[in-house]
């Protein structure tokens, strides 16, 4: 079967007050970071304590949403399953988009973004952000010259380059991953596990977030869309969610574990705090058991509408993993001292809350807008979607 | 061993010597050739914690203050109490500040390397360089980093640089002092003689002295950072 690929209109009311919304977001994203390099940081909820809040969490959380959606275009180009053809464009326009917002927001978090050219300029082969740096640009101009060859026809280097794509999207990830993996003084980032389960946690998010996208696209621009491609995709995602929750157990029961790890380990699992609601209700209950239950489920597996809801789960529960992730080792205070009490002026040895600002969720929305009005009027300008999705397996 | 097989295994010596270069980038400390190592002994024995230090570093480096939001009161040096969790235990004050790693994590994990070494060991910040990324205060153990977190008017020593809005500051062994021949500011300005300040690789310093007596140790000695800052009775 040839598969037709044609812009979208994007002429209807709906279109434009969804684009309204959407700008309206954005700009006040805009004007909050604006408002923390005008009156000073201190407005964010950050302090020396918690020098990473929100906006690093939007930022990995971007990332993990972009790679999972580029392995997907993959499936069909690399992996044989030619069903998938008709998602391989979308899939890898959303990719770069992601990796765009996710570098906006590491940019707009620095306190100097307009020094933005420096780690190109000065690379340190030791740091992980210059690596990252090198892989997320990288990342962006592979998608950039996958997508061409896909447009352009040139069969021969589709293949390639998807493999390329897929070796890129597990390097960006372990990169992500490392970021916190490879840090010794904070018992609950130092982690060998933390690059493969940034890896699966972003198979898992990546997926979940296609489907939504995918059924919501189809939906409203009227396209036809064959129930056994998303079940197909739904089957995949249940697998990722079982591996992430594996990860997630070993790496945690390892920390419990261990007497040095113990302490902060019990703080985030049974300290009955926020993070010990979201670990067991975001990211246990709804993230995975729940979305898992669904798709397993013989009633259900088969639903769109069920499906899309799993997915919904699933997307909010990689978020409260990535909370998980990078937000309680910095609450929980660095042990100079083992054994010992310890106290200053400066928060040592005590347990700082991070109280999240307006102007940081302001500033994740409005990255999340962004994201959105380039993929709408990249949908418009360019041909990413197929006239219709159907399964091929009655023409072969 | 067959020829063949021989072949190979020279081939993978060879390949694997042309990879250890590049994998010294992953771990080796930098050693450096100077004739200067600055380092500091802090004798608890003699501190009771008065905080004349902190208070003299705060004005004569120009820290940036903010009395009125705890939170965002930044640090060069700063007086922790420390105890035992048993009943009763001596409170112990213990001054601390930037250690010096001579394997710092914050230079590691720098991607612009405004974090660098010098070679006389002290661990300098390059505020013009610096891109705010705070990932250095994430990757230190000993949270000796604070982030600038608004413009500052008004400074307290014309000497120094001033703070910069959205870079990351620590102390830097009063580096300009160092440089004029003078003592950093916290050795000057305690009355107790619980600091001192010199040459480690000098074995007539007072500070070789006193590690030579096999009774310093330094916070935290089991993450081999190679912290330059000695405390006896720790
Ligand atoms: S104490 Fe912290 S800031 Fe100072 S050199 Fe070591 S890692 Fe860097
Ligand atoms: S905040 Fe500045 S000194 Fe610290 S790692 Fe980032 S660029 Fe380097």
């Amino acid at each position: 079967m040839k598969i037709y690929w044609t812009t979208i209109n994007g002429k209807s009311l709906g279109m434009y007050f969804l684009l309204g919304v959407l700008a309206i977001l954005a700009a006040a994203g805009l004007y909050a970071t604006y408002a923390m390099f005008s009156q000073g940081h201190y407005i964010t909820g950050m302090n020396n304590q918690i020098p990473w809040g929100l906006p690093i969490v939007v930022a990995i959380y971007c990332i993990g949403l972009s790679a999972g959606s580029l392995v997907l275009s993959a499936l069909s180009a690399v992996f044989g399953q030619k069903e998938f053809k008709p998602f391989a464009r979308i899939a890898v326009f959303v990719a770069a988009l992601f990796l765009v917002g996710s570098l906006l927001s590491i940019v707009l978090d620095w306190g100097r973004p307009d020094r933005v050219m420096l780690p190109f300029l000065y690379l340190n082969p030791r740091s992980i952000f210059s690596w990252n740096g090198f892989l997320y640009s990288s990342y962006i101009f592979i998608c950039i010259v996958y997508l061409w060859a896909m447009f352009t026809g040139r069969d021969g280097w589709i293949k390639p380059m998807g493999i390329l794509a897929v070796c890129w999207a597990v390097g960006v990830h372990s990169g992500t991953g490392a970021i916190f993996g490879f840090i010794n003084a904070r018992e609950l980032y130092h982690s060998p596990l933390a690059s493969p389960t940034f890896v699966v946690a972003a198979l898992s998010s990546g997926t979940a977030l296609m489907i939504l996208i995918i059924v919501s696209t189809f939906k409203a621009t009227g396209r036809f869309l064959d129930n056994r491609l998303i079940t197909g995709l739904a089957k995949l995602l249940g697998s990722f969610i079982m591996v992430v929750l594996y990860f997630v157990i070993v790496e945690y029961i390892v920390r419990l574990y261990t007497p040095s790890t113990c302490e902060p380990t019990r703080f985030v699992l049974f300290g009955g705090n926020l993070y010990t609601y979201i670990f067991w209700v975001g990211l246990i209950l709804l993230g995975s058991i729940v979305p898992a239950i669904i798709l397993f489920n013989p009633i259900t597996k088969n639903s769109i509408p069920w499906i899309s809801f799993a997915s919904l789960l699933v997307v909010i529960g990689v978020f409260c993993e990535r909370l998980i992730f990078v937000l309680p080792g910095q609450i929980f205070p660095l042990n100079l001292f083992p054994d010992m009490e310890m106290t200053s002026s400066f928060m040592d040895g005590q347990i700082t809350w991070y109280q999240v600002s307006l102007p940081e969720i302001a500033q994740g929305l409005g990255i999340l807008s962004i994201v959105a009005i380039l993929y709408i009027i990249g949908l418009k300008l360019f041909a990413l979607l197929p006239t219709e999705a159907r399964h091929l397996e009655h023409e072969l | 061993m067959k020829r063949r097989d021989f072949l190979k295994l020279g081939g993978i010596v060879a390949a694997a010597s042309a990879v250890t270069p590049a994998s010294s980038l992953l771990y080796a400390g930098k050693t450096t050739t100077s004739a200067i190592k600055y380092g500091l002994v802090i004798d608890l024995t003699k501190c009771d914690g008065c905080g004349e230090c902190a208070t003299a570093c705060r004005i004569a480096n120009n820290v940036a203050t903010s009395p009125d939001n705890e939170k965002i009161n930044n640090y060069w040096l700063r007086i922790a109490r420390v105890k035992s969790k048993f009943p009763n235990s001596h409170e112990q004050a213990i001054p601390l500040m930037c250690m010096h790693c001579d394997n710092a994590p914050c230079v590691h994990v720098c991607p612009v390397k405004a974090s660098f070494v010098r070679k006389d060991g002290i661990v300098m910040i390059d505020k013009h360089r610096c891109i705010g990324c705070r990932y250095c205060m994430i990757a230190c153990p000993y949270k000796a980093r604070s982030f600038v977190f608004k413009h500052n008017e008004g400074f307290s020593n014309p000497d120094v640089p001033k703070t910069m809005h959205g870079v990351v500051e620590k102390c830097d062994f009063c580096v300009t002092r160092i440089d004029s021949g003078r003592m950093p500011v916290c050795v000057e300005s305690c009355k107790k003689g619980v600091m001192s300040f010199g040459n480690l690789f000098d074995p007539e310093s007072q500070v070789s002295r006193l590690i030579s007596s096999g009774k310093v140790h330094r916070v935290r000695e089991d993450l081999h950072l190679g912290a330059k800052v000695y405390y006896l009775g720790l």
